[in-house]
Order: structure tokens, then sequence, then C-alpha cells
């Protein structure tokens, strides 16, 4: 492990494996690192990431203006697909322009908001559990935790019908630009195609939705548009994001919590015998091994973080995992303990670009296993199955999940 | 005015400003960046509840003072 802290290599096939114990050497080591490889700031402590995640004066989000600067005007205009969209992304953007589309999109996202979809959510559970339970075996992520994120945000954005494989298509494409492996040598090209795919098929929604508004989504982004509190860009950029950014960490978090509930039966056991522990249950799965690892974040002027000073234009890498593992915070840290309380984790981050979709997140992953719980016995891996996760310092996201299990009658 | 009591529960506020945003007047961030009340009669029930909802962390709990009921969040909201 210590050789591999000092190559700093993020991406090493250990590393994604087993991030959390990577990151729990990095912390005793030097809360903030200076990753020599990626030539920013490694924070793997819990209130270094909580200290940089609330303070968006000294830290900016603005992705693609530092992205942009670093580019020749010839690369800017090979990825101006990407740029166009992405710039209008509200998770790149710093007050105050955030803080307006936030404050609008915040009101279709409260957890009072959410509950509304609630009944609509268990329906499409208990339709994917009837289509596996009696078989006693299932690719997890394929069968279940990809299918219920999917259908609901396809139905919020009131398209129940646009074609899934598509879109996660176009998401993984789009995803290769900052995700996956950076030296994959196409990754520019095959964003932009994504990028393109993906906005020629919202386009018409849209217009539609203009025609013929309706009660989803995209009708809500589109009477803001009207009412002039949104531009044209803004609503476009934000369906885009909200597709893309609706799914695959939900499905990760499914299925990143359902290994960690079958390597702790006694938890599982736990949650099927008092379901009122759903929500708590959810708190810990999003800390123990949430589907978004890290985020990043640009010193806007010289500053302290820890004991270290940041350098203006320096960036940061926030590692979510390795502050919801620090023991400063968290007593015992590496257990799984489904009634922990309180659980104030950053898996969602902190600050106030904290997750828009967590409400949603969390109603999605709440009817998720309570309906698990509900159906089926506590799930094996199956015997010659081996767990593998995609290289992404972003994503902690296994690449299957094969189990066997007994349907409960 | 509002008779009511607000109370932000730190241990889950997450410093995003949105209630400070919707109401300057009664919350503010203190120093490490959660939220705090500072004057809970400078807005009235209706936009105290509507602003408590935006909480994406069920953080905010409002009372009425008089009867002591609870007047957000509901039974069973927030986590
Ligand atoms: C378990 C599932 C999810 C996890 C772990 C997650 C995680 C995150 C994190 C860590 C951020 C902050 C990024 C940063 O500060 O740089 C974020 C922001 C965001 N998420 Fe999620 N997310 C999830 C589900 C969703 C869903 C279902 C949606 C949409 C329907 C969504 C939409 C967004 C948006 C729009 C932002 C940007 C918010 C802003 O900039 O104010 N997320 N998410
Ligand atoms: S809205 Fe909630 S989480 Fe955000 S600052 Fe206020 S109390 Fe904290």
């Amino acid at each position: 492990m210590n050789t591999t802290l000092l190559k700093d290599d993020l991406m090493a096939t250990e590393v994604i494996a087993d991030p959390h114990s990577y990151y729990r050497t990095l912390r005793e080591n030097e809360r903030v690192h200076w990753n020599e490889r990626w030539k920013g700031w490694v924070l793997t402590g819990y209130k270094e990431a909580v200290d940089v995640l609330r303070d968006a004066d000294h830290f900016s989000s603005d992705r693609m203006g530092y992205l942009e600067s670093e580019l020749t005007q010839e690369e800017r205009e090979s990825i101006a697909p990407i740029f166009n969209v992405l710039k209008y992304w509200m998770v790149f953007r710093d007050p105050p322009e955030h803080t307006v589309l936030r404050m609008l999109l915040n009101k279709l996202f409260t957890p009072v908001a959410i509950e509304r979809y609630r009944p609509m959510v268990r329906k499409i559970v208990q339709k994917a559990l009837d289509k596996v339970v009696s078989n006693g075996r299932m690719e997890f992520i394929r069968d279940f935790a990809y299918e219920v994120p999917m259908s609901v945000i396809l139905e919020l954005i009131g398209a129940p019908d646009l074609d899934r494989d598509k879109i996660k298509e176009w998401s993984e494409a789009i995803g290769v630009f900052f995700f996956i492996k950076a030296d994959e040598p196409r990754r520019r090209e095959i964003a932009c195609e994504g990028i393109n795919s993906m906005v020629d098929y919202i386009t018409p929604l849209i217009q539609q939705r203009r025609e013929h508004p309706g009660i989803d989504l995209i009708s809500l982004l589109i009477s803001a548009e009207e009412a002039g509190q949104l531009t044209y860009n803004d609503v476009l950029a934000t369906c885009v994001l909200l597709v893309f950014g609706g799914h695959e960490t939900t499905m990760n978090l499914i299925a990143n919590g359902t290994l960690a509930l079958m390597t702790h039966p006694q938890e599982w056991e736990k949650l099927q015998k008092d379901p009122t522990m759903i929500k708590r249950a959810v708190e810990e799965l999003l800390r123990y091994d949430g589907s978004v690892k890290s985020t990043v974040r640009w010193a806007k002027s010289d500053v302290m973080v820890g004991d270290k000073l940041i350098k203006k234009g320096e960036r940061l890498l926030v590692s979510l995992s390795g502050a919801n593992r620090d023991p400063l915070q968290f007593d015992d840290p590496d257990a799984l303990d489904i009634t922990r309380d309180p659980n104030l984790h950053v898996a969602f981050a902190h600050g106030i670009h904290v997750c828009l979709g967590a409400s949603l997140a969390r109603m999605e992953v709440e009817e998720a296993f309570s309906g698990l719980v509900r159906r089926i016995s506590c799930p094996k891996l199956e015997k010659t199955a081996k767990l593998d996760y995609y290289p992404s310092v972003v994503h902690r996201a296994l690449k299957s999940l094969p189990v066997t299990f007994q349907e409960l009658k | 005015m509002a008779q009511v009591k607000i109370t932000v529960n730190h241990n889950r506020c997450v410093g995003s400003q949105l209630c400070m945003h919707f109401l300057p007047a009664v919350f503010e961030m203190n120093e490490s960046g959660q939220s705090m009340v500072i004057d809970a009669n400078a807005a009235d029930i209706t936009s105290i509840i509507q602003t408590a909802e935006q909480c994406p962390q069920c953080a905010i709990k409002v009372e009425d003072t008089s009867s002591g009921e609870i007047l957000f969040p509901p039974p069973g909201l927030g986590f």
C-alpha cells in the first residue's frame, strides 16, 4: 500500500478495488496531501472536507472555467458541444448564478415534494421484483439496481417510453469525459458524441412540452424559462444533468448497499425484522460505501486547509469516502451499523452544492431496500463470481453483482 | 408576527445556505458553516414553514410557542 501511496496512483488496481484502505492509510499519514501525479491536493479527513465544501467563498466549482483556461483554442473548439452544455450545469457554477438556479430547482426536489412520487416508485420496485424473485438468482445490477432509478427519472421527465439503453449508453459516454480513465485517447470525441445524441433526443421533448405542458420536470423548467427565471440553455443543460445524474449514482448505491448488507447479514436481518429502521439504514449505506467517492474544488485565493497552505488556482480532490470513514467523526468507522445516529456523512457532499436529488435518491433507495427485505432472503454472491469495479476516481461502481437468494412467501 | 420557535438540528444541517437565502432576516450561517436562527420573529409563519420545507436535510423544526404543536416537519418526513 505504501508504494502505491508514494506513486500517488488513484487509479491503481488495488485502490479501485479497495479505496477505503488506501484513503485510510493516506488519512493516517497526511490528511491534506499533495498528489504529485494528479497535481493537486487530496483531502481524506472529515473536518477538512466539510471546511472546504461549506466554503464557496474560497473554493470554486467552476470546472469548465478552469478547464477552458488550460486548453488551446483548437482543443476548445474540439469539445465545444460538451462545453456548451456543461457550462450551464449548476454543479459546475459558482454563486451568484448557482444560487438563483438552485433556489428555483430546489422547490421541485424538497423532501415534501418528493413524497408524492413514493407510490409510483413503490410500484416500479414491485414490478422489477416480480420479474426476478421466483428465479432464485439474478444479476442484481442489470435486473434490479438499474431498473428502478432509470424508470423513475424517465417518469419524472414525463417520458417513460424513452429508450433506456440509449440513455445509458450516452450517459456512459459523457461520463468518460470526467470520470473514467484520463488515458482513454478518444475520451473527448466519445463524450461529444454522447452529449450531442442526448441533446438531439431531449430537444424535441422540450419543444413538445412547450406546446403541451404537463406536470413533469421538463414542463416545470419551461414555465420557469417563460417566467424569465431561466434561460433556454439552463433548461436544456438541466434536463441533461437530471437524466445523467439521476440514475447511475442511485443504481450504484443500491448495488453497493446490497453488497454491504450481504457481507453483514446480521444487519440485513435487523432491517428485515424492523422495517422502521429503513431511513437510518439508508444513511449508513451512504456513509459506508457511497456511490460518489470524491468531488473537486479550486482555491479562489491562498487559503489554509488543515495545516497546509493551498495556493490560488490549485485544485483539491475532496475524498467523500475518506471523510465518511474518519474516526475523528465516526465511532468505529469501518463497521456497518444501520442504527448509527447521528450520521452526518458527506455522501451527498455538504454546502451549496449538496446533492439536489438527495431526497429523491433517499426515497428510491428506501423503497428499493424495503421491497428487497420483504421479498427475498439475504442474497449471496454466486460461487464463481468475482467483484470488479469500474476504474473511476469519482464513482464507486460495480461492473456486475450476480447473486442467489430465496423468495420469501 | 410569528409566534414560533425555530430550531436547527446541527446533527443534520449540511450548510446548504438555502434557508439563509430564502429568509435572510431569520437565518444566518455560523462560523462552521451551519445555519442558526437570528430572529424567529422576522417573518410570518407561512414563509418560515415554506423555508423549513426547502431544507434538503429536514434540519429545521418549527413549533407553535403557545400550543407546542410542531408545524414542521410533519411526522415521518425526514430521516
Ligand atoms: C445515491 C445517489 C446520489 C449520490 C450519491 C449523489 C451525489 C451527489 C454529490 C456528491 C453531489 C455534489 C457534487 C459537488 O459538490 O461537486 C451531487 C450534486 C447533484 N446531484 Fe446528486 N447524487 C445522487 C443522486 C442524484 C439524483 C437522483 C439526482 C437527480 C434527480 C441528482 C442530481 C444532482 C444535481 C442536480 C447536483 C448539483 C447540485 C448543485 O450544484 O447545487 N443526484 N450529487
Ligand atoms: S437549509 Fe437546512 S441544511 Fe441548508 S443551511 Fe439551512 S438548515 Fe442547514
